[in-house]
């Protein structure tokens, strides 16, 4: 069990006292589908985007445990499930990789905007053809001279409407296996770089996500993060970043859900009782706040083991797992025990239940992480 | 390179069931040869960290440095000098 020192409880009840002004108007935010600028602002101002990252950047300098704590009560207090998922994606997706493998000039072309926000950061991995087979992208980036030109689309770009860098894998090798990919870093004016519209989706509305399409985009090769080949091994880094940031703000959400399942169980009075003391409603609580023990257990200690520099490509795949179906079995809990009530918008409760059907199967579906620990199990 | 047995039969084990050690040359391309994909190349750094108690964060990324059974041995040994308390 991890014990949390003063530090780390301070920086938890700093972002905690941002939580009810990101919250504010996150039903209507979801029913407009748009990127909230102006909580935007306040997440800037929080300094949370900046936690693992290097002090001379503009960061905090914080480890991954800590930044995990922090997100996880960002999670638990606001209530814009699609801000959150932005804010994850923001860290994890550009300033990650470039604090762990970029050239000195892109860290520090770039980290300072990442760590206070005003550039914010996007991914592009996924293609039409190429969604779990990711290594089968077709994006290609060619060689010429001093720069490399990329040819190809990206789609399920979360951030991509907003984002003022992007990270992109595109192919620098037909037939190099997974040494065939390469990781660029590629600024939003970019000639030959076009964004498409936000596309709708049936949650985490508030993240826009786009197409991106690249039509001879010209970048020069000081843009490569790490080395050319690396794609692959850059892109492992930032998914096992991704799948700790971003399930463990589910966690603040399972927690939050379950203290509102707990309080309404004792409140709700049918049949002359509380609801809670019917066991096929207390048992179901009982399913929710087994589901996000094991999942918080999980994510944390497959973090200290990273940072203890152990190998985790099984624990990475078996707390992504975990983590995104208790996530999606609670808000449907959550929904079933308010009854009619969780079935209406302004409760937020179906809001939770859509946004929570996108965690199984982004950053790698639940069934490439059974294929993967079956890898590694020798199968 | 005193790393090259071991990590052929690694290789021969996990990816090559069908192939003897003496068939397989230590500088054959794994990964142009389809040998290594991408799981397998997860499969092959956690076998390097467990193994040779090599730290994953402190994995030089180059792709070359996984071809082929030689630049493996290679890896592991240069992972080694430049960690020396670790032999």
């Amino acid at each position: 069990m991890i014990r949390w020192n003063a530090d780390q409880t301070a920086l938890r009840q700093g972002i905690g006292r941002w939580c009810e002004a990101l919250s504010a108007g996150d039903i209507e935010r979801d029913a407009e589908g748009v990127f909230p600028q102006d909580q935007w602002k306040l997440i800037q101002e929080s300094g949370i985007l900046g936690l693992p990252f290097d002090e001379r950047w503009g960061g905090l300098g914080q480890s991954l445990l800590t930044t995990m704590y922090v997100l996880e009560e960002l999670g638990r207090g606001c209530r814009d499930g699609g801000l959150n998922f932005s804010v994850a994606t923001h860290m994890v997706s550009s300033g990650v990789p470039l604090q762990r493998f970029g050239s000195q000039e892109l860290k520090q072309r770039y980290l300072p905007g990442i760590c206070s926000g005003e550039t914010i950061g996007a991914h592009a991995i996924t293609e039409t053809e190429s969604g779990s087979d990711a290594l089968a992208m077709r994006t290609t980036a060619t060689r010429e001279h001093d720069d490399f030109v990329l040819r190809g689309s990206k789609s399920f770009v979360s951030n991509g409407p907003v984002a003022g860098l992007f990270v992109v894998y595109a192919r620098t090798h037909p037939d190099g296996g997974p040494f065939g990919i390469t990781a660029f870093a590629v600024e939003r004016d970019t000639p030959g770089l076009v964004i498409g519209e936000p596309v709708a989706k049936m949650g985490l509305r508030t993240s826009p996500l786009s197409e991106l399409h690249f039509d001879d985009c010209r970048i020069p090769a000081s843009a490569v993060i790490g080395r050319v080949g690396s794609g692959f091994l850059v892109l492992d880094h930032v998914m096992k970043w991704e799948i700790l940031c971003s399930f463990i703000i589910n966690t603040g959400q399972m927690r939050y859900r379950l203290d509102r399942c707990v309080e309404y169980a004792k409140e709700r009075i049918q049949f002359g009782k509380p609801i809670g003391s019917y066991q096929s409603v207390s048992n179901k609580i009982v399913d929710m706040r087994i589901g996000l023990d094991t999942a918080r257990k999980w994510l944390y200690d497959t973090a200290a083991r990273l940072m203890d520099g152990e190998n985790v490509t099984t624990d990475i795949a078996v707390s992504k797992l975990l983590a995104s179906e208790s996530n999606l079995a609670s808000a449907l809990a959550a929904v079933q025990i308010f009854g009619g009530s969780g079935y209406l918008t302004e409760y937020g409760l179906e809001k939770d239940l859509r946004d929570a059907v996108a965690g199984p199967i982004y950053s790698g579906t639940s069934e490439i992480q059974r294929n993967r620990i079956a890898s590694m199990l020798g199968l | 390179m005193k790393h090259t047995d071991a990590v052929k039969q690694f290789i021969i084990d996990e990816f090559l069931p069908d192939v003897s050690v003496t068939e397989l040359d230590s500088e054959y391309d794994l990964v142009h040869g389809g040998v290594i994909d991408s799981l397998g190349l997860l499969k092959t750094m956690a076998w390097l960290e467990d193994r040779f108690d090599l730290r994953a964060d402190e994995l030089d990324l180059d792709p070359n440095s996984f071809r082929s059974v030689d630049a493996i041995s290679r890896f592991i040994e240069d992972a080694h000098r430049r960690r020396p308390e670790s032999d």
